[in-house]
């Protein structure tokens, strides 16, 4: 019940040090509905002790608008996926990053902690990041969905692609995927950033091979959405 | 060693250059296939079920419900716990059953629906109860098993010969591999023949796993793995008890089964940094040598596995004593992890060094230098500690203690490090050339992630006079040939030989075509820039495409192999650090590292470079985030996710300068391991340096500091 009204956005500030330091840096949640969630940042302001309380309120806010339940079963499920639309048949439960993965052959963007915390399955929903693995399917209905699969046209790497190869952004490539999606989004929103808000931008995705530095680059080498 | 024409190339054109990854495009554009991402006709979905205790007996256990349940094909024991022997679980995560079913989510239900009986046995997971004797006895002849002492000189001697002495008990954590991609298999029969894709280290060491494990011949199972999502150690020495029941399902299913673990089987039970500390009293004589040098250590791997770390560290002390406690505790075994021993090694041994500078009122570059081995091609520590305190600003180092004021203090801290590694034969290649210029180099080798793929192309071209991309790598497959598990960096030093001569044999042979159509001599011809030509005349030679076109129907084959002086071993590195450190927050920020490490001759720089990158944020992450955390009293990891599991992120990565020091008369050694070596020791120092408090356990995290400073007030 809670899972469908958390809807998990990428890319809020979360860098170890402000989360051992106990540090809260303003969220930019920009959901217009209020019902969304980044569970990390959800965790770590309410600490456990205010964890039932504040489960309570979402499943009442999200009583009040829900429509007939679905399930369980499959049920059908259109998706609007890299301007393609994919017609499944697919259990409530199951993720977006999941139904792609699992169902579509769209295997692109990973799973990495399944729990919204490391960004491998950052995906682009309506123009804005989510993380793909704590967002069900049946919920992005209608909207439109951009993973990794599609960012490339034909043989023409997209500019942040190809900043990546060039500045060897990229070692066993597993978190890349969710890197590239949320440092596509990123620029979409911000063309020009500054180093900060690259860092602030890109806080919500771990790589364990230590390519930071270099993604740094990369995506600072980008500006205005070209290489400069 | 005698000249000979495999010799790597006094003027190189591509190796030791900056080539771009030559799977870069595949990996970010999402086309690079991981065993992940294999999805096979009809495929199931495994799940294994695991002990939620750390310490059982199974009494039994029920699959009857789990073969009822919605899509569910095949439901195992991983063993028969029926008898009285072998029917204990050891560890929290421990693997009892495994289920196949159409989807994940049904076989994750499926997973669930299984019932297990077990009788909830006393265990031992707080290592300091094991040593003071307080802990149950689990372990059949003890929980805590003697390591190999050593000795060295007169210890009181040594001691009688110092004019100052420190003592202190210094300790780092455990900590998990934490690959992004999970340990994990695909596997499909075809009568009695296997192919497994699987996230692994040693594609053949995995083939033999497999084949003995199940009983049938190694030349019945094909392992494949193209692209992998980090190893560092956890998936080197075998395929596990998930790879092994990935294809008891599958058999057992008649259908391919995909079973990957989730993060929490990942931290639970593939294994982890172990443990490791120490109680250490050491002299140093007022010039600044350390006089002696007595240690009791410890730490624990886990269930039945060890924990040994060197100690001291590189530093020569002539008078030593060392014991060792290897303590079992009902946890996950311990796996090689980056640079296995040495990050432990490290922080044992560093930490005393500046406490005993500051003794002697002596600067830690020097006091170092004061007690290093001789300087050696592999042992250069002298010369990176001068040079990089030169370009760190290292003159600009307070003593112990920020004095300015304000918050915010800022220090400095170094450390060295070192890594055998190197290379071993056979490690065989073959290299293809065919009539339409294309260029095939295949060998049985694995590319963690580390840039494998994008060596064995540059060493291909450079022998060639070809760009890499020119040259198609064949990796990732047994069928590709035999070659050794990656691990302990030894696969660049193990393959660029046989790469190489394989490729010089397979251009000699070209050479031999093209000799008559030019009218000159063979052994006049020499390849480069795209060209076959006569090396004084240039004007006389032919495109790479025209001379292959002289191939005819049946490509130039060769193979080569591992040759001795082409690669050679043990690595020195030198890292230096600087942190700022909020004292009202206990916040440590790392602002700048330096790094200074050789490997020998350079194959590829910009991927050499990642692995420096990458080896300083790992270890970066040792010293102030991973740690395992276990309840006290249930034994149950409180933390085996990747929320609570901490790494850092985009904004706790600081300036990182990587200067490599290229030996390239060396040949080839591997730089896996010793980047990762050292770096947290620095950061420790860096802290001590700032806030005049010596941390002597990690992880560093703002508690740890806070109260280690409210301690030192007194």
């Amino acid at each position: 019940m809670v899972a469908v009204a958390m809807n998990s956005v990428a890319n809020q500030p979360q860098s170890s040090t402000a989360a051992k330091g106990g540090l809260e840096m303003a969220t930019k949640d920009d959901s217009s509905d209020g019902l969304r969630f980044n569970r990390r940042n959800f965790l770590r302001t309410t600490g456990l002790a205010g964890l039932a309380e504040t489960i309570a309120a979402p499943v009442e806010l999200a009583a009040q608008s829900t429509p007939a339940a679905v399930g369980p079963g499959d049920v059908p499920v259109r998706l609007n996926v890299n301007g393609r639309q994919i017609d499944l048949m697919i259990e409530p439960r199951v993720t977006l990053l999941d139904a792609l993965r699992t169902r579509a052959n769209l295997t692109g963007n990973k799973r990495g902690c399944d729990r919204g915390a490391c960004g491998a399955c950052t995906m682009i929903v309506d123009g804005r990041s989510v993380y793909s693995c704590s967002t069900l399917a049946i919920e992005v209905q209608g909207k439109q969905i951009r993973n990794v699969d599609g960012l490339a046209s034909a043989d023409q790497l997209h500019p942040v692609q190809q900043a990546f190869c060039d500045k060897d952004a990229l070692m066993c490539g597993f978190c890349t995927p969710g890197f590239i999606m949320a440092s596509v989004a990123l620029l979409e929103k911000n063309p020009n950033p500054t180093p900060e808000q690259i860092k602030h931008g890109l806080d919500g995705n771990i790589c364990r091979c230590g390519t930071f530095s270099r993604i740094f680059e990369a995506v600072s080498s980008v500006k205005g959405g070209q290489r400069g | 060693m005698a000249n000979s024409e495999f010799d790597w190339p006094a003027k190189p054109s591509v190796l030791g250059t900056r080539i771009n990854r030559l799977d870069g495009p595949d990996k970010v554009t999402g086309r690079a296939k991981y065993t992940f991402d294999i999805n096979r006709p009809g495929m199931l979905y495994g799940r294994i079920v695991r002990s939620p205790h750390p310490h059982a007996r199974v009494v039994s256990v029920d699959l009857s419900a789990a073969t009822r349940m919605p899509g569910v094909k095949a439901a195992l024991l991983v063993r028969d716990f029926s008898g009285s022997q072998n029917n204990r679980v050891m560890f929290q995560g421990d693997e009892v059953a495994a289920v196949a079913a159409d989807t994940e989510e049904h076989s994750i239900d499926a997973a669930r629906s299984i019932k297990v009986e077990y009788e909830v046995l006393p265990h031992v997971t707080v290592v300091d109860k094991a040593l003071d004797g307080t802990a149950p006895a689990v372990f059949t002849g003890g929980n805590v098993r003697d390591g190999r002492p050593a000795q060295a000189g007169d210890l009181a001697a040594g001691f009688a010969a110092a004019a100052k002495l420190v003592e202190g008990t210094y300790s780092t954590q455990v900590i998990t591999h934490t690959c992004m991609e999970s340990h994990g298999t695909v596997c499909e029969w075809a009568g009695d023949r296997l192919t497994a894709w699987i996230s692994t280290q040693g594609i053949n060491g995995a083939r033999e796993n497999f084949a003995s494990a199940l009983g049938i011949p190694q030349a019945n199972v094909r392992v494949l793995c193209q692209y992998m999502g980090g190893g560092f150690g956890s998936k080197a020495l075998s395929v596990g008890a998930e790879g092994l029941m990935c294809a008891k399902l599958a058999k057992a299913a008649n259908a391919p089964v995909k079973l990957m673990l989730d993060r929490k089987e990942e931290h639970l039970a593939t294994g982890n940094r172990p443990s490791a500390a120490s109680r250490i009293k050491a002299g140093v004589s007022a010039d600044g040598i350390i006089t002696a040098f007595d240690a009791q250590s410890w730490g624990t791997g886990g269930a039945g596995a060890t924990a040994d770390f060197p100690l001291p560290y590189i530093y020569q002390v002539a008078n030593r004593s060392r014991s060792h406690k290897n303590v079992f505790t009902n946890t996950g075994q311990q796996r090689p992890m980056r640079a296995p021993g040495h990050p432990q090694g490290s922080f044992n041994t560093e930490i005393i060094m500046d406490e005993l500078a500051d003794q002697v009122n002596m600067d830690p570059v020097a006091f170092r230098i004061k007690n290093l081995p001789p300087e050696a091609p592999n042992a250069m520590w002298r010369s990176y500690l001068q040079e990089g305190a030169a370009e760190f600003g290292w003159n600009k180092r307070h003593a112990t203690g920020d004095k300015t004021s304000g918050p915010i203090k800022t220090g400095m801290g170094v450390s060295i490090n070192t890594w055998g590694g190197g290379g071993r034969g056979p490690s065989p290649a073959h290299c293809e050339i065919a009539s339409d210029g294309g260029v095939i180099m295949r060998l049985g080798t694995q590319d963690l992630g580390t840039g494998t793929r994008t060596m064995v192309a540059v060493i291909t071209a450079d022998a060639l006079g070809l760009r890499p991309s020119q040259v198609r790598p064949e990796i990732g497959d047994t069928l590709y040939g035999v070659s050794a598990l990656s691990g302990g960096s030894t696969t660049a030093a193990s393959i660029s030989p046989g790469i190489r001569v394989a490729a010089i044999k397979a251009l000699d042979a070209l050479k031999e075509k093209v000799a008559p159509a030019l009218g000159v001599d063979a052994a006049s011809l020499v390849a480069a820039g795209g060209r076959i030509q006569v090396e004084n005349d240039p004007s006389k030679g032919m495109t790479w495409a025209d001379a292959c076109k002289q191939i005819g129907p049946q490509p130039i084959a060769a193979d080569g192999e591992w040759r001795a002086g082409m690669s050679s071993t043990t690595t020195s590195g030198v890292q230096f650090a600087e942190v700022t450190v909020d004292i009202e927050t206990g916040i440590v920020k790392v602002t700048r590292v330096l790094v200074l490490q050789d490997c020998g001759l350079v194959v590829s720089r910009l991927t050499a470079e990642s692995q420096c990158y990458g080896g300083v944020i790992g270890s970066l992450n040792f010293a102030l985030f991973e740690d395992r955390i276990l309840d006290r009293n249930t034994g149950q990891m409180l933390n085996p996710n990747m929320e609570w599991y901490l790494l850092a992120g985009m904004s706790d990565i600081p300036r990182i300068d990587v200067r490599l020091k290229d030996q390239p008369e060396r040949g080839v050694i591997g730089l896996g391991e010793p980047p990762t070596v050292s770096t947290a020791a620095a950061i420790a120092l860096a802290v001590r340096n700032a806030t005049g408090v010596t941390m002597r356990s990690l992880p560093l995290t703002p508690a740890r500091i806070l109260g280690a400073m409210r301690q030192a007030k007194g």
